[in-house]
């Protein structure tokens, strides 16, 4: 009691932190950008995911996924497409310095066919 | 004939750079606890914005992190960007960006600002990093308010990005 009355006289302190005490749980439940599994994304799924994608986030460089989260828009139509391999990711810190921190390249298994 | 204004980062020696960067990030640090924040939409659809509002909402509240919103931009230490800079809005996006004071920081908000959904054309630039330089770029469509928190935290040095760091890939073998 005495501990909080004493915190609400300090001045110049901000009230609480930046999250007061990690992020919330709905936050995980917001859009986020999709996480791809590797071991199962090969080069044919990964041309049917580039052809969904409305905003050009996903273009394929041979044996490569190139993942543009900063493109992305969290539509979930790549989710809807291959419920296996790809699963939303939760993360909201995306904030990035650099354009090229957001280009992520996803490597490609080898076709079983 | 199409006008642009595209601003090229100042021509410096290396020892000039560094010094010019250490004098930034002091002045970021300064800036720490009292930051003044300016939007502008350059053609969003303006869910950019209402996620915007919704930080001085009592949930979020930047206030306490000591982000304000201004209304001019001669008061604001901070530009957030919205939208895909279309051409018609040039000439506002320039006279904002000369009358913000330096040090300024720019932060292009949302997917359309980092060039995801539209392309450059006659219509618009694209991206906002093509007519401006950008310190942070926050992706999202829109971006949670609490990715603009975690965005501003990262403007004024408080938090490192961490985007850089996640693969966005289950099993990396193959």
């Amino acid at each position: 009691m005495v501990a909080w009355f004493m915190r609400g006289l300090r001045r110049g302190v901000v009230t609480t932190r930046y999250p007061l005490a990690g992020p919330e749980p709905w936050v995980s439940e917001l859009p986020s950008p999709p996480v791809f599994d590797a071991t199962q994304l090969d080069v044919d799924v990964a041309d049917a995911l580039v052809v969904v994608c409305p905003s050009g986030a996903l273009r394929r460089a041979n044996q490569a996924l190139v993942y543009d989260v900063g493109a992305c828009t969290a539509c979930g139509r790549c989710l809807a497409a291959a419920p296996q391999i790809v699963r939303p990711s939760g993360v909201f810190e995306l904030a990035a310095t650099a354009r090229e921190q957001l280009i992520k390249h996803i490597p490609l298994r080898k076709s079983s066919t | 004939m199409t006008r642009t204004w595209v601003r090229e980062p100042p021509v410096m020696s290396d020892d000039t750079a560094a010094a010019a960067e250490s004098l930034r990030a002091s002045v970021r640090r300064m800036f720490g606890r009292s930051l003044h924040i300016r939007t502008i939409d350059t053609g969003t659809c303006a869910v950019c914005e209402q996620e915007i509002r919704l930080l001085a909402a009592p949930h979020y509240d930047l206030h306490r992190l000591g982000f304000f919103f201004t209304p001019g931009p001669r008061h604001a230490d901070l530009l957030m960007i919205t939208g895909p800079a279309v051409r018609a809005f040039d000439v506002a996006l320039r006279k904002t960006l000369d009358a913000t004071p330096e040090p300024k920081i720019v932060l292009a908000v949302g997917a359309c600002a980092l060039g995801g959904v539209y392309p450059a054309d006659p219509f618009t630039h694209g991206a906002v990093d093509k007519v401006t330089p950008v310190d942070v770029y926050v992706p999202g469509c829109p971006p949670s308010p609490m990715t603009l928190l975690h965005a501003l935290m990262v403007a004024v040095h408080r938090l490192h990005e961490k985007v850089s760091t996640l693969s966005f890939c289950d099993g990396n073998e193959p």
